[in-house]
């Protein structure tokens, strides 16, 4: 990995994220892009057009090369995918093996490859995992979220506890050998218990990975992003009613008290915190995830997708119609590549970024990182706070307070 | 058009707010062709944006009419327009000795009001004519007996001298023109004596320098005379002469009785102050005119740039400000709390209020203002003097004070008599002692009582206003110096005094104060990496504490692809708000919880 002081050059792509923006229903907290009900399922299903657009988008970034533009100087084939949503285990397994094709065609897959596909576990989302194996899914990261009926009611989720179990035991018939599961905590109406009864229940499970999420209820709008270009879509009137209700509901000291108690037990039963908000067993590190915190050079294909090269951060813009306007114009002209946006980092900032997504990992970084003037007041004050420590190995990494506090270190390296 | 003395008349219009002084102007203007119709705007002489706005005469104002009277001949009427509140009365009373008469000015449905009467008094006081109007009588909650009643009993103000008008609809103008040629005597003084000319305001501009507004009293400008001004003592050759229209129009010379302007060429209003006497350089008058009073501040407060990177601006701003406004003082401060600023004096609350606003809206600046405080004489213990203190930052400790005075005024309430309850349980929780009660009308009652000055300039008047539900009007002045037993309180946050928010309190309330204030600042101090003790205290002594918990949790809860550039800009908020804290030792305080503790009107007062 290059050190801070260096400006990283464009890298061919490591990984690809595809996003596949469908539900069968959209929960209230959620940000991503989707479209859900009869745009995913129904009449008006454009999930087969979509695929087609993301096909043509493949071919043409493979093309493209390295996000700016330039032509790939030595291409390689992909050492992750990532199949984000949405929930893509709603794709025809037809579908799943055309996108998966196409890939292989334009970039190529290396062997021993990681390619993860999202699932929610209810019945009717989850698909038909021996199918999606033979697709040549190798991990799967399931949408579990909680433990408790009420919580998974209040947060609009599909699936019973049950269902959770059962997913895990179709995935695991199915060969699928890396499985994740997703929990949130700071949920409306959810107790330090019922939070440490989910995380036992979980573990029991015998998932490889788990991620642990604070709910954060955010307003794109607010931050401006959900114009024609942006790469969010605006919340539903509903959504927001559901956020305004829910956020005098969180607390701050109680989430963090589930943290650590997440901490401890998972220590405990063997997972390694390897990320801020990811345990896993050994070897068992998402490895397209752990992509972007060491900021390799990641492509990325649909609505909403945002790709990493180097040195230029690129987005797509989420809005459906305008992604499959591009790509799919019809009437014998030539396919463009969809609309969206791009963010240039200068050296200053790439610095800062090294820094902030390299401390999110408990090898943290290099202490020699710290020693640009602008960051060793702030390396200074850290320690004293008790947010980073030194290892043995002239590294630093967050303390658990750290990482818990660890917005307070990083708005002082920005 | 040269008009004679005696065809000349000075008169000012008394009035309070909203009973429709400015709208009278304006008719005036009208009716006498000083300015035609299509060229009116409304409220010609409130020239100032702000004065607009609030619907108040900030700086006195004056306008030359030629009127062709019933009997044939053009009179020069010379319109004093003065300022309508309060902080004001001493340019009040300077506007008024300019004149010989005055309109009274009082709305058919409100009646007179305390400021109102305290400006008819002022007059009487000065000798002058006094024309009762009764102004909105189209309105159909007008009541003119009942007001001409109030008149006969509070004024003695016979009834059939009372005129009925609309200015809004133009009712009644006619005669009231009539009423100052008829009524207002012409002014005396003679021509050829030595110059004595009052000055009544000014305003500075850039290219004439100080622009003085003059009523002579006796003698006669020219204009290429030596002006001296007799208590400051300054001379300067003077740039031009002219009368108003209501535009400076240049004229060669003014007499005696005449009203007009004086372009000095002096760069500093200070030089040439309201009240003061101007003069013939090469043959002076041997004494001033009466009544010189230099402003007197008798609010302080600090104000200082919301941003530090504005000091500068403000410096500058507040120079320009004060050649155009010499009735506030200012020198620099500085507080740990608010960084580098001016500490400044000001007439009144509302005065002060004025300059703020003008400071933003003229010069751009966004500027937070530290709580007024008045100016306390402290005698310290073993014969080592008495001090002047208008900061509590710098009030002696406990243990140096022998003795402490404040300022007390005497305040004159007049309100609807259903609100007498809560306006004397008002005045009483604010230290204020009941003076006495008199029936203006069967509806309407006059209080009077005396005040501690610091009680008056907190929220006094927001607080009239909302017990009375707007219907009580006040004024008051000032009644010298008496002992208080005061103490500071001081407020530190983990463990160290924050400057700014010091305040001087009466000592039987500073424990109630101060849990007062711990607990608002509990709310506004946002949660930091550790436990904060806020705590109230006199000397040693903690009166009160609260304690802000330590943040347990600021994270961003997952960072993938898509997320990065989004939470970058939320770092880079967070970070934006940390730079716009103020760092008191080891605690970034938002400067929203100064404010907001300055601004504290929920009676937390002191």
């Amino acid at each position: 990995m290059s050190s801070v002081a260096e400006f990283p050059a464009t890298e061919p792509a490591f990984g690809l994220y595809v996003h596949l923006p469908f539900c069968v229903s959209i929960c209230p907290y959620c940000d991503f892009v989707v479209y859900a009900g009869a745009d995913a399922r129904g009449p008006r299903n454009r999930i087969e057009i979509l695929v087609d657009a993301l096909i043509v988008e493949i071919g043409l970034r493979a093309r493209s090369g390295g996000t700016a533009g330039r032509a790939d100087p030595a291409r390689r084939p992909l050492s992750t995918v990532y199949l984000g949503g949405g929930t893509p285990s709603l794709l025809p397994v037809g579908s799943l093996r055309r996108i998966l094709d196409a890939i292989r065609t334009a970039f190529g897959i290396a062997p021993g490859a990681e390619i993860t596909l999202e699932a929610n576990p209810g019945p009717d989302e989850r698909g038909d995992p021996a199918a999606q194996a033979a697709a040549g899914i190798t991990r799967l990261s399931v949408g579990a979220q909680s433990f408790a009926p009420a919580e998974l009611k209040r947060l609009g989720r599909r699936h019973s506890p049950a269902d959770i179990g059962l997913a895990l035991d179709a995935a695991r018939q199915a060969g699928i050998r890396s499985i994740s599961l997703d929990l949130l905590y700071d949920v409306p109406g959810q107790t330090l218990d019922s939070w440490a009864d989910g995380l036992e229940r979980a573990v029991s499970l015998g998932p490889e990975h788990l991620s642990l999420y604070a709910l954060s209820l955010d307003d794109p709008d607010a931050e401006g992003l959900t114009g024609p270009g942006g790469d969010h879509l605006p919340p539903s009137a509903g959504a927001r009613r559901w956020r305004k209700r829910a956020r005098p509901e969180q607390d701050d000291d109680r989430a963090a008290a589930m943290y650590h108690l997440a901490v401890h037990r998972l220590r405990e039963a063997g997972f390694l915190g390897y990320e801020l908000a990811n345990w896993a067993l050994p070897g068992h590190e998402s490895r397209h995830n752990l992509g972007y915190w060491e900021r390799r050079s990641i492509e990325a294909v649909g609505p909403g997708a945002h790709a990493f090269d180097g040195r230029v951060r690129r987005w797509n813009a989420a809005r459906l119609d305008g992604y499959i306007a591009a790509l799919l114009p019809g009437g014998g002209r030539q396919p463009s590549l969809p609309p969206g946006g791009e963010e240039i980092l200068d050296s200053t900032s790439a610095a800062a970024e090294s820094l902030i997504l390299g401390l999110r990992l408990d090898r943290g970084v290099p202490l020699t990182a710290f020693l640009e003037p602008p960051f060793m007041d702030a390396f200074d004050w850290a320690v004293s706070a008790g947010l980073l420590e030194e290892t043995g190995d002239t590294r630093v990494h967050l303390t658990t307070r750290g990482r818990l506090l660890s917005n307070e270190l990083f708005a002082r390296l920005i | 058009m040269k008009i004679p003395q005696e065809r000349l008349r000075n008169f000012s219009i008394i009035a309070h707010i909203d009973h429709g002084k400015s709208t009278l102007a304006d008719r005036l203007l009208e009716m006498t062709h000083t300015i035609e119709a299509r060229l009116m705007t409304s409220q010609v002489l409130d020239s100032m944006d702000l004065e607009r706005e609030k619907g108040i005469t900030i700086k006195a104002r004056a306008v030359r009419l030629d009127y062709l009277a019933r009997d044939g001949r053009t009179y020069g009427l010379n319109l004093i327009d003065t300022p309508g509140h309060v902080d004001f009365s001493y340019e009040v009373s300077r506007s008024l000795q300019a004149c010989e008469g005055a309109i009274l000015v009082v709305d058919a449905a409100q009646g007179i009001e305390a400021q109102t009467l305290a400006n008819v008094h002022l007059a009487l006081r000065e000798g002058l004519t006094i024309i009762p109007v009764i102004n909105k009588i189209d309105l159909p909650s007008a009541q003119p007996d009942v007001v001409i009643e109030e008149l006969e009993n509070v004024l003695a103000i016979p009834r059939e001298e009372v005129l009925l008008a609309s200015a809004k609809e133009g009712i009644g103008i006619d005669a009231i023109l009539e009423a100052i040629v008829e009524r207002i005597p012409a002014p005396k003084g003679d021509p050829d004596g030595p110059l004595q000319g009052l000055i009544f305001d000014s305003h500075y501009d850039a290219y004439k320098g100080v622009v003085v507004y003059v009523r002579l009293a006796s003698g006669t400008l020219h204009a290429h005379d030596t002006i001296r001004l007799m208590a400051s003592g300054v001379e300067s050759d003077l740039l031009e002469l002219g009368v108003f229209r209501p535009q400076l129009v240049p004229v060669q010379a003014l007499t005696a009785g005449e009203v007009g302007y004086v372009a000095t060429g002096l760069k500093s209003v200070r030089d040439a102050q309201v009240g003061d006497t101007l003069t013939n350089a090469k043959a002076p008058a041997s004494t001033p005119l009466p009544g010189y009073k230099e402003a007197k501040s008798l609010v302080f407060a600090g104000i200082y740039p919301l941003s530090g990177d504005d000091y500068p601006l403000l410096r500058e701003a507040i120079e320009r400000l004060h050649l155009n406004d010499g009735s506030f003082t200012y020198q620099p401060e500085s507080s740990v709390a608010l960084g580098f600023g001016f500490r400044c004096g000001f007439l009144g609350l509302l005065h002060m209020e004025i300059v703020q606003e003008r400071l933003e809206r003229e010069f751009s600046l966004d500027l937070i203002a530290s709580a007024p405080s008045v100016q306390y004489r402290v005698v310290l213990i073993g014969n080592r003097g008495t001090l002047s203190v208008d900061n509590p930052a710098f009030f002696p400790n406990a243990g140096e004070i022998e003795a402490v005075e404040e300022p007390w005024v005497s305040l004159a309430v007049i309100t609807p008599a259903t609100y007498i309850g809560p306006l004397l349980e008002l005045s009483t929780s604010r230290r204020g002692t009941f003076v006495g009660l008199e029936y203006l009308d069967p509806q309407r009652v006059l209080i009077r009582f005396e005040l501690p000055l610091a009680e008056l300039i907190i929220d006094y008047f927001d607080q009239l206003k909302s017990r009375s539900q707007g219907y009580a009007s006040m004024d008051y002045e000032e009644i010298g110096y008496r002992a208080a037993n005061l103490v500071k309180l001081d407020i530190m946050v983990a463990g160290e005094p924050v400057d700014a928010l010091s305040l001087i309190v009466h000592r039987d309330r500073a424990a109630t104060t101060g849990r007062q204030l711990t607990e608002r600042l509990k709310e506004l101090i946002p949660r930091q990496m550790f436990e904060v003790p806020i705590q109230a205290a006199i000397g040693s002594n903690v009166v009160a504490r609260e304690t802000v918990r330590a943040l347990r949790k600021n994270v961003l809860a997952k960072c993938y692809g898509g997320d990065i550039s989004r939470k970058k800009k939320l770092l880079e908020k967070q970070k934006e708000g940390k730079q716009r804290m103020k760092r008191v030792g080891s605690v970034e305080i938002p400067q929203e919880a100064f404010l907001a503790v300055l601004r504290i009107d929920d009676g937390a007062g002191r």
